[in-house]
């Protein structure tokens, strides 16, 4: 249902707003035929008050025809096409209720009918252009709303509980067996967590401060699971200055440790690279896992959050691909290079 | 009371902690340290502790599926990050359930309650064994089976499972051409699995619905399921209608 009928304010808005159409209605009809203006409103509200209802049409018009998607061709043939049906019953009306007035009304009627059918055609097509409008300005809203629901939940599943708690655990071990490393450790949890909550605030940070952020989140998993944490990095350096969305990479590398090392005895290496050119940024991130393992939890929660980030942010111009080998699972993301706007 | 003790964690650090814990405790013997879930299974198994110390996340088997696989009585402890499992641990009649870190007041209370229930004599593990294979998250199902093969471990994953077939206090699990025997009644494993993907078709068979090429009739009131690999399942007239429902009006 068209949204200005599902509220009765919008309603009356609505008709408020065809006041001064009518008046105008009235008074083109008053001039040209040389009505007396009783007898033009009885002839012109009726049809106004019938091209107000028309003028809701455009909404299912206008949906069924997107801008972007449908083709130009179309989409005049179409309205236009809509236009000159709906103003013609608008004027058969207006002669109807000429005739039902007077047949002196109705004699007088065609004179004044050119220049109504042109008014009521353009009022028309200007609810068309105010549908589309209006679609636009809902679409753009809604980007919006998605891309900041996404950065809370990033920023959520950033500072995660159980991540904390098994960290503190590791500090709690540390300090009977080694007081000095005990207190590295509350460093780094602590410079993580600051510059987690740092960069959360921001939109887009330099690739360079994720990768930051990246490594101090590994120095203290490493803490945790020494040796079966391995890390190897292959950066590019141009990528260092290439602007991406802030805490985007962060859980990947979380998920490579949760869902990947830590579910294997020995342990295993995660590797990470990223290269750019002059319009790509490509980064990736490989990790081994168990496929017999026992199931993780939430698997792909992650996952999901950051593809919905890139669709947010970039629209169709960003990728993400994942690839799942027999024992190795690789995320490859590629983002347009500076694309921060 | 001396107790002999084995830990199952991944993390060494984690393990660290709770020896010293247990270090503290004169009347404590540490039999194993494990760092998986199949090396507990084996230590437990071997040793016969009187209490394990069990990490849920763990790789090979979590804390769940381990205690499924422990013979006898031991009490049991788990010792997560993880809060949300605390209300499984004690359907699965967990002693007592670490939230890490936890401190050396609060372990030593851990293990007063661990000798409290051992002196009980009457383990409700034990009373409690069938309760907590059947034990898990609402509306969340066990992805796999895990079944002991004389020492070692096997793990199922439910989209392989054919069929089970219940044989006194055991399940026959059917898979790949193989059976294995499990100590689980029917019923239990039935909660355990997605009903959506797992049918009841008769009081003694539980069968994947995948698996099912065909109903035929029997007898006047009997019905027999075919399976794809030709093998013929008994359905009772409640097992059809359970099908029937699963698999929609025809």
């Amino acid at each position: 249902m068209h949204p200005i009928l599902q509220n009765w304010r919008r309603f009356l808005l609505w008709l408020a707003a065809w006041i001064p159409l009518g008046a105008i209605l009235v008074l083109v009809a008053h001039l040209s035929a040389r009505l007396s203006l009783a007898d033009s409103a009885a002839v012109m509200v009726p049809a106004a008050v019938v091209l107000a209802f028309f003028c809701l049409a455009p909404f299912y018009v206008c949906r069924s025809l997107p801008l972007r998607s449908a083709s130009a061709a179309r989409l005049v043939t179409q309205h236009l096409a809509a236009a000159f049906i709906l103003s013609g019953a608008v004027m058969l009306v207006a002669r109807l209720m000429a005739s039902f007035v007077s047949s002196a009304t109705a004699a007088r009627f065609p004179a004044a009918a050119p220049a109504l059918a042109v008014i009521v055609l353009m009022i028309y097509l200007m609810a068309v252009a105010l549908h589309y409008a209006a679609f636009e300005m809902e679409s753009s809203r809604r980007a919006e709303v998605l891309a900041r629901e996404a950065q809370l939940r990033a920023l959520k599943s950033q500072v995660n509980p159980h991540f904390l708690f098994n960290s503190l655990n590791s500090i709690s071990a540390l300090t009977a067996i080694d007081a000095g490393e005990a207190r590295e450790m509350c460093i780094r949890l602590a410079d993580f967590l600051r510059t987690s909550l740092r960069l959360g605030e921001r939109v887009t940070i330099p690739f360079a401060e994720e990768m930051a952020l990246t490594t101090m989140y590994l120095e203290v998993e490493r803490v945790r699971f020494g040796g079966r944490l391995r890390l190897t990095q292959r950066m590019d350096p141009a990528c260092s200055d290439c602007d991406v969305p802030a805490l985007l990479i962060q859980p990947l590398v979380e998920n490579a440790v949760k869902h990947g090392i830590a579910m294997m005895a020995e342990g295993g290496e995660i590797a990470i690279s990223g290269e750019c050119d002059d319009q790509w940024l490509r980064f990736s991130i490989s990790n081994p896992f168990d496929p017999e393992a026992p199931p993780s939890g939430r698997n792909g929660l992650g996952l999901r959050n950051v593809r919905e980030r890139l669709e947010a942010r970039y629209g169709g111009a960003a990728r993400m691909e994942i690839r799942v080998e027999e024992r190795m699972y690789r995320v490859a993301l590629t983002l347009p290079a500076r694309a921060a706007r | 009371m001396m107790l002999r003790v084995v830990m199952a964690d991944d993390e060494q650090l984690a393990r660290r902690v709770l020896r010293e814990y247990l270090s503290a405790d004169d009347n404590v013997e540490i039999v194993a340290e494990c760092s998986n879930g199949f090396e507990a299974v084996k230590a437990v198994n071997e040793q016969r502790p009187d209490v394990v110390f069990l990490d849920v996340q763990m790789p090979k088997l979590d804390g769940f599926e381990v205690l499924e696989l422990i013979d006898g009585a031991v009490a049991v402890v788990f010792v997560t990050a993880f809060d949300q499992y605390a209300m499984r641990a004690f359907e699965a009649a967990a002693v007592d359930y670490l939230l890490k870190p936890f401190g050396a007041e609060r372990f030593r209370a851990c293990l007063d309650r661990v000798r409290a229930r051992l002196r009980e004599g009457a383990r409700p593990a034990d009373l409690a064994r069938d309760l907590k294979r059947a034990s898990r998250p609402p509306g969340e199902y066990v992805e796999r089976v895990v079944v002991k093969d004389g020492p070692r471990v096997h793990v199922i994953p439910a989209a392989k499972l054919d069929y089970a077939e219940a044989q006194d206090d055991y399940v026959a699990l059917h898979s790949e051409g193989r059976t294995w025997l499990k100590q689980q009644t029917i019923s239990s494993l039935e909660a355990a699995l997605d009903p959506r993907r797992f049918l009841r078709l008769h009081r003694s068979y539980l069968v994947n619905v995948e698996r099912i090429s065909r109903i035929d009739a029997n007898t006047k009131d009997t019905r027999l399921a075919v399976l794809t690999d030709g093998t013929k399942i008994p359905v009772s007239r409640g097992g059809y209608a359970r099908f029937r429902e699963v698999v929609g009006e025809e």
